[in-house]
């Protein structure tokens, strides 16, 4: 197994797949409750769009199906083993969108594109507007992307030619000023420099600027850079990428360092011996993007590049009192906050009125849940914008 | 930034507190130049009848117009600040409880905001009927009817003062207490300029530093240019208010001052310097704390910059056009916060439009 020079790795023994990952999808389970699976085979598909498959993130036993209100998935637990072999495929003969969407399909690869607006798997034969591969973290504690992508410059370049291929729109690669990427075949392909503070490595942000979306059914797709790395790997090498490279950091953990990792490893045992005693909150993604989970069965969610862990003070944890009143104090801190382009206060306030109509003109077709959490820490009106964002897309995709 | 104040939990108080330990060197600075003002005043004019509450009070805390020390201005300005301030808390708290019982919700401390920001736009020889009378509208009609807190269309202190100040011409910028200093006919600082440019300021011993300290005759919180800028430095520094509109409207007033000492003829406001306009009058309170206010201003960055060169265009020409409101600060804060929706919806408009232009 490849291993990124220089990074730790650490392997757990429970990985799973998340289905609040993949928005929309009402899975089809294609195992049972304790068959082996291998590495990179399909173990769910999408049952509206059966060509979209689901592979699992390490070789083992299936030891549970965690399933919620209404039966839908919750997590698909996977004991590992590692002395199990992993799937393999056929790269496509072609550069072609056909071959490369099927090669995508089938090996479970085209569940790491997403789509803007609403953040979906997008159509096996959808059109986007625009293909945009995000290969910069400039969130805090980010693992180094750099690295990471020098590393695994061959299997990135492949992937990134490849995803020129799947549509005839223009594919940005968005990298930070000091990572110059080079490309052989540079005509499909744009490099977009983004500079500035935290935000700037959030999809919303490049989607923003470079190709806003409309009411007019356009959408845009993105992808991770690790997932544009786990492409090639299946492209170069026939077999899944066994790796994500994380990064452990925050105040409450011992020693702050990037990990390699198995996809979907269980969080508390990547944490085990790593965090100081006392209470704690444990956040997936960093301390501004970050959505703070649940203590105990939590695992890393698909695209997700950080486990944070902040030590909290007994009244962090008990909450804020409740208020009866809700309004928006707006401030300069919120301005910081928001993706630029859009006037926060204005928006929060149309997203805390339900007003979809206005809260599209201002731009919430091109965010997710993500680019709203800082608002919902600094809004003193204790509103959860991410809750608020999700029910006015929710209403424009019924509208649409 | 949370190295001032410990995070109390709820972010709506911490807004609060650091909003009123802003006012805190205002504050300080009206016990001390009130108290100074008064006691000069007694000095200065022995047929000044010194019968009244107040006079009596500072006389009981022992403030003394012979001794004039730190101690007898302290006491003096006490001796007229408390009470007023005392009876607008009472009032707001009592507006308050009333509002939260018919609502049935709680009890929101804002109004002590309300409150001091009301006091501090007051003369030291305020009638307390005025002040009951400013304070119950700014509570009702300027808080209540829009639901507290952060719902609020106009800052409510503004709206009371500016009810007051209608309702009962000169109470804010005449003051009968100190009227019997030499060459200061009872109206304020920049009236005087009006009358007699820069040679009448100094014949009332108003330079440019005692008019940045503030030991110059006017409305209780408004005259220590220093005092306010330690509140703003600090409001800035937390983030809590724009610093856009604030940047806005004192170049809008360089800006505007300028043109009319350009165009204008004669002697009159409009001669006046931008520097004196910034330190003369209550503009330099008005435009951190009042203008500032975060629900009651502009929320977009461009409506910010909008507003706040409005808001020095409108001070500058009501001075120099309209020598009723000398001051002029409190009329066209009113009528830019007013439109301050209006600058807000065109942005937000315009910013729409441009979106749609580039949308896929």
């Amino acid at each position: 197994m490849s291993v990124s020079p220089g990074l730790e790795t650490k392997y757990v023994s429970r990985a799973a797949l998340l289905g609040p990952d993949y928005r929309g999808v009402n899975f089809e389970l294609l195992c049972e409750l304790g068959d082996e699976v291998k590495s990179g085979a399909a173990v769910m598909r999408d049952l509206r769009r059966p060509e979209i498959r689901f592979s699992a993130p390490v070789s083992g036993r299936i030891s549970r199906i965690e399933r919620g209100a209404r039966r839908k998935l919750i997590s698909l637990q996977i004991d590992v083993d590692d002395s199990l072999a992993v799937a393999e495929f056929q790269p496509p003969a072609s550069n072609d969108s056909v071959s490369i969407r099927n090669f995508m399909l089938e090996s479970g690869a085209w569940s790491s594109l997403r789509t803007r607006p609403f953040g979906n798997i997008p159509d096996p034969d959808g059109k986007p507007a625009a293909v945009f591969v995000t290969a910069l973290d400039a969130e805090p504690l980010a693992p180094d992307t750099r690295t990471i992508i020098d590393t695994y410059l061959q299997e990135f370049r492949a992937a990134v030619n490849a995803l020129t291929g799947i549509s005839d729109a223009p594919l940005y690669v968005c990298h930070a000023p000091d990572h110059a990427l080079v490309f052989e075949d540079s005509s499909r392909i744009r490099c977009v420099t983004f500079n500035g503070g935290y935000s700037v490595s959030l999809p919303g942000v490049h989607i923003n600027t470079l190709c806003p979306i409309g009411l007019g059914g356009g959408e845009v797709w993105h992808i991770g850079y690790q997932d544009v790395i786990a492409l090639g790997h299946l492209l170069l090498h026939g077999k899944p990428w066994l790796q994500r490279v994380i990064s452990l950091g925050g105040n409450a953990v011992r020693n702050s360092r990037s990990l390699a990792v198995y996809p979907g490893s269980a969080i508390g045992e990547l944490l085990a011996n790593e965090v100081d005693d006392g209470p704690s909150r444990i956040l997936a993604g960093s301390s501004i993007y970050g959505r703070q989970l649940a203590t105990g069965s939590a695992y890393l969610a698909a695209g997700q590049r950080q486990v944070t862990v902040l030590g909290a003070s007994a009244s962090d944890l008990a909450g804020t009192t409740a208020s009866t009143n809700n309004a928006v104090i707006p401030s300069e801190t919120l301005e910081k906050l928001i993706l630029p382009g859009i006037f926060p206060v204005p928006f929060m306030r149309a997203l805390q009125l339900g007003d979809a109509e206005r809260a599209r003109e201002l731009g919430a077709l091109e965010l997710v849940e993500e680019d709203v959490m800082p608002l919902s820490r600094a809004c003193v009106s204790h509103s959860d914008y991410a809750i608020l964002l999700r029910d006015v897309l929710d209403q424009l995709e019924g509208a649409r | 930034m949370n190295f001032l104040l410990p995070n109390s939990g709820n972010g709506r108080q911490r807004i609060l507190q650091l909003q009123l330990l802003a006012l805190l060197p205002v504050s300080i600075a009206a016990l001390v130049n009130t108290g100074y003002q008064y006691l000069v005043a007694v000095a200065q004019n022995s047929a000044l009848s010194t019968d009244d509450f107040r006079s009596r009070l500072a006389r009981g805390l022992g403030a003394s117009h012979e001794s004039l020390g730190l101690f007898d201005m302290l006491a003096a300005g006490f001796a007229h600040l408390v009470p007023i301030l005392a009876l607008a808390l009472l009032v707001g708290g009592f507006w308050e409880r009333i509002i939260a019982e018919r609502r049935q919700s709680p009890m929101e401390p804002g109004f002590m905001l309300v409150a001091l920001l009301f006091t501090l736009l007051l003369p030291g020889a305020a009638a307390f009927g005025h002040v009951v009378f400013g304070m119950s509208f700014a509570m009702l009609f300027g808080r209540g009817i829009f639901g507290g807190d952060g719902k609020t269309f106009l800052s409510p202190a503004l709206l009371g003062i500016a009810i007051v100040q209608v309702s009962f011409p000169g109470v804010a910028d005449q003051h009968p207490l100190w009227s019997g200093l030499t060459g200061y006919a009872g109206s304020d600082a920049i009236a005087v300029y009006h009358r007699g440019g820069e040679a009448a300021l100094s014949a009332i011993d108003i330079d440019l530093w005692s008019a940045f300290i503030g030991s110059t005759p006017g409305t209780m919180g408004t005259t220590s240019i220093l005092a306010v800028l330690l509140g703003a430095a600090l409001l800035l520094i937390e983030r809590l208010i724009a610093w856009r509109l604030l940047i806005a409207q004192i170049i809008g007033l360089f800006v505007f001052a300028t043109l009319f000492n350009l165009l204008g003829t004669g002697p009159g406001a409009s001669a006046m310097p931008a520097y004196w306009h910034l330190l003369l009058g209550s503009f330099a309170f008005g435009a951190v704390f009042l203008a500032c206010d975060p629900v009651a201003s502009a929320c977009t960055n461009p409506g910010r910059w909008i507003q706040g060169f409005l808001i020095a265009a409108l001070v500058v020409l009501i001075r120099v056009a309209n020598p009723t409101h000398p001051d002029a600060v409190i009329p066209a804060l009113l009528l830019a916060s007013i439109l301050a929706p209006l600058i807000d919806h065109l942005v937000i408009a315009w910013n729409i439009r441009g979106r749609a232009r580039r949308h896929v």
